[in-house]
């Protein structure tokens, strides 16, 4: 009967509607965990341009002491790929896109001859490599919405010790750089070696002029820089993974949202229809069946 | 006019930000005082405190280790001190109670920490880091 099928579909709007609530929540909270977000990487801007600046200084000091720490070596035989990913899903594309471009990065090193070795923060890396038949040797979990700098003191330090003990030649992060709300994008950074970064566009320019003084001299302190200098880097990857996460499931989640919406209106729409055509039918049958008793008095 | 401007830093905040007439502090090299107008420096911090002669009175940081750099600012003779710091705070605004606890669960740790394998020699490390971190605070806040 066609009450049924107006039944049904009364059941379905619901659902919609309860997920819809469900998206709609998911839009705010990472709508207010942006901002949250946003402001750390804003705090973390002079440690993290501090650190480059004062690894450029000494790095030019003393070139070759540089050159022993951070040039590349001869030969790479392993190298290692931390991916840094989220440990929620519904968020768009963001884990995918970072896994995808790890994923590409291992099969390219791979076919240079290279082993790679694959270590994940988040929780979504690990199945995704383990199902394409790259194991991720570690995950680090828990903490990839809201990281803090012990959490990337000990990934650099879980990351480093091949490094030191010479079982990888080359460490590799990618990450999403977050340049803005409106734009991320995935980029493949290496770590160890350090690279010297980029001369920093700072708003206010301090150049050394002439003679600077080290203490202690520029080896030494280049050896005492390198391990701070890799946290750093991956704490602002992490912030920055972190920020990129939220905006990412904003957007997922207020696209859920308004597809939610549409889909409420279609439904409603055809059950008004239906419970409109059930109503006429039951108006004809009456009328029909009034129609019949009289014309058989 | 000379003048020293000293930022604290640390990778989740900065920390302070001020005018001073001093700033003392210890690298591995010894205990240093820059004034306005020193020589451009790059350098170490060992754990330790950290003192600045602001305008308002000295400040006293427990910095647990990090780097300084001195330099030439952007204005005319004033001189730009940066601390980066992982770890920093003021000595004022340590919890003593808790670097206590913080201190004897590190112990603890440390008691019962086997070095078999490298999950347990980063676990073992970072208990002594975080020892080493309870003890300067209680040390600082005394």
């Amino acid at each position: 009967m066609a009450g049924g099928q107006e039944r049904i579909l009364r059941q379905r709007i619901k659902t919609v509607l309860a997920t819809r609530k469900i998206t709609k929540a998911m839009e705010l909270i990472a709508a207010s965990q942006i901002a949250r977000s946003q402001a750390r990487i804003i705090a973390n801007r002079p440690y993290r341009l501090g650190m480059q600046r004062i690894l450029i200084e000494a790095a030019s000091a003393d070139p070759a002491a540089a050159k022993k720490l951070l040039a590349a070596p001869d030969k790479v035989a392993t190298s290692l790929v931390l991916v840094i990913t989220g440990d929620r899903g519904l968020s768009g594309a963001y884990n995918a896109s970072v896994m995808r471009a790890g994923e590409r990065l291992v099969t390219s090193l791979r076919t240079e001859g290279t082993d790679a070795r694959l270590v994940a923060v988040g929780k979504k890396a690990a199945a995704f490599y383990r199902f394409r038949g790259m194991p991720v040797e570690r995950s680090f979990v828990g903490f990839a919405d809201r990281p803090t700098f012990s959490d990337a003191q000990f990934i650099a330090a879980t990351i480093a010790a091949p490094y030191v003990n010479d079982e990888v030649q080359q460490i590799v992060m990618v990450s999403t750089r977050f340049h803005s709300a409106g734009s991320q994008s995935v980029t493949v950074q290496q770590l160890l070696p350090l690279e010297m970064p980029e001369p920093v566009i700072d708003d206010q320019p301090q150049k050394l002029e002439g003679y600077t003084e080290f203490e202690p001299e520029v080896a030494k302190l280049l050896e005492k820089l390198a391990p701070r200098a890799l946290e750093s880097e991956i704490f602002s990857a992490l912030l920055e993974g972190a920020a990129s996460f939220h905006v990412s499931q904003q957007r997922a989640m207020a696209a859920a949202t308004d597809n939610a919406d549409e889909l409420g209106q279609n439904l409603s729409r055809i059950m008004n229809r239906a419970r409109q055509d059930s109503i006429t039918t039951e108006i004809m049958e009456i009328v029909g069946g009034a129609e019949a008793l009289r014309s058989g008095k | 006019m000379a003048t020293l401007r000293v930022e604290i830093v640390s990778p989740e905040a900065a920390l302070w930000a001020g005018e001073a007439t001093a700033f003392i502090a210890r690298s591995s090299e010894g205990f240093f005082t820059i004034l306005p107008e020193h020589t451009d420096t790059v350098g170490d911090l060992v754990p330790g405190v950290v003192r600045v002669e602001a305008a308002e009175g000295e400040m006293a940081f427990a910095v647990h280790g990090g780097f300084f750099q001195c330099v030439h600012g952007p204005s005319d003779g004033e001189t730009l001190v940066t601390v980066l710091a992982g770890v920093a705070e003021l000595v004022t605004s340590i919890d003593v109670p808790r670097a206590q606890a913080a201190k004897e669960a590190a112990e603890a740790v440390l008691g019962v920490a086997t070095r078999d394998d490298q999950s347990d020699e980063t676990a073992h490390q970072m208990a002594l880091d975080a020892l080493g971190r309870a003890e300067l605070r209680l040390a600082a806040a005394k």
